[in-house]
């Protein structure tokens, strides 16, 4: 891994680490859904300082170079996160689809009440 | 007996009244609820104007989520029997009765209007018919039943089956599926025949576009029921 490389993946890791922090300081997103982002993004930036630590990771899969291990990583995660959403989407959908069910039937029940009285 | 018809309504204007008015003669036993899923035309208007019973739901949740809402009243408010009756006049009144009759006098758990068992009436079309034999024999070859119109949405039910739908409903295309799931629980299921019209209004749930995503998503919905 070429130290140009190095340094262009440091600044984009800390600025996105930034970013995410900043937004969860703003409570325009919740800390429980980023914090897998934020812990993927520091452990591909422990990978990218400390190229060495991949090293035998790579040569064990077979990979050629440390930098193809730290995208392959990087792959990973994200589909990691991606699916994690869809779990929490699924769950969503759920919890919506009963709620509304709830309102429907609350709103009929109340209106029964309302012709007896 | 308290038996109640469940009308799940998705701009429906042009037939609800229609439907509505089919039960309250032919099935006069029968109570009913439109279950209107957030339609964007008069027809939660005209239900109220004509005094019916209409649940409203605040969004749209697609056929399974609104059927099962009805599943839902149907089962809080002590009915034995509960029907899902669809509100585009495919559906005939007068086999209400028929049906009841069945499902109290066999002790059945499900009793669905089959379209396939007798001739006459509006059968689909052609390719709409190969799909559906085609669930009646995935349906035979993976839980041992012969169901000739699994996609049929005219079916009565007990409590049990109600407690089981409430629970757990599929949210799209929820017929075959619900219908796989009875029969692996081992529940009393028997179709009768019934002749269906062509709807009056309203639009199919099934556009042409969609038959593929239908045929996959039915198909592997019942395959994942087996392994259950």
């Amino acid at each position: 891994m070429t130290v140009k490389v190095q340094i262009i993946m440091v600044v984009v890791l800390i600025a996105a680490l930034a970013l995410l922090l900043n937004m969860v300081r703003k409570r325009t997103l919740e800390l429980k859904y980023i914090l897998v982002w934020i812990m993927s993004g520091i452990i591909l930036l422990l990978f990218v300082i400390f190229p060495q630590l991949m090293d035998h990771v790579a040569r064990f899969f077979g990979i050629y170079s440390p930098v193809n291990m730290v995208f392959f990583l990087g792959f990973v995660l994200s589909v990691a996160i991606i699916f994690s959403l869809t779990v929490a989407l699924s769950r969503l959908t759920a919890r919506v689809r009963m709620l509304a069910q709830m309102i429907a039937l609350e709103e009929d029940a109340k209106k029964e009440t309302g012709t007896k009285e | 007996m308290k038996k109640l018809a469940i009308i799940p309504a998705y701009n429906e204007e042009e037939s609800i009244l229609q439907t509505i008015n089919d039960i309250r003669e032919n099935a006069p036993e029968f109570d009913f609820v439109v279950v209107n899923d957030r339609s964007g035309d008069r027809t939660l208007e005209m239900c109220r104007k004509d005094g019916v019973k209409v649940l409203n739901l605040p969004i749209n949740l697609g056929i399974g989520g609104a059927v099962q809402t009805g599943y839902l009243y149907a089962y809080r408010n002590g009915y034995d029997v509960a029907v899902q009756f669809d509100g585009d006049g495919q559906h005939d009144a007068k086999y209400l009765n028929i049906m009841a009759d069945t499902l109290e006098r066999e002790q059945l758990d499900m009793v669905i209007g089959s379209r396939f068992l007798e001739s006459g009436g509006f059968k689909s079309y052609a390719l709409r018919r190969f799909g559906i034999n085609f669930f009646g024999v995935l349906l035979k070859v993976l839980f041992g039943t012969r169901i000739t119109d699994a996609t049929s949405g005219m079916r009565m039910c007990n409590r049990r089956v109600m407690e089981l739908f409430i629970k757990d409903y599929p949210a799209d295309y929820p017929e075959p599926e619900t219908a796989a799931r009875l029969l692996r629980h081992k529940f009393r299921v028997k179709e009768i025949p019934v002749v269906m019209r062509e709807r009056a209004g309203g639009e199919s749930s099934i556009s042409p576009g969609r038959a593929v995503y239908y045929m996959i998503k039915v198909t592997l919905a019942i395959l994942i029921e087996r392994l259950r």
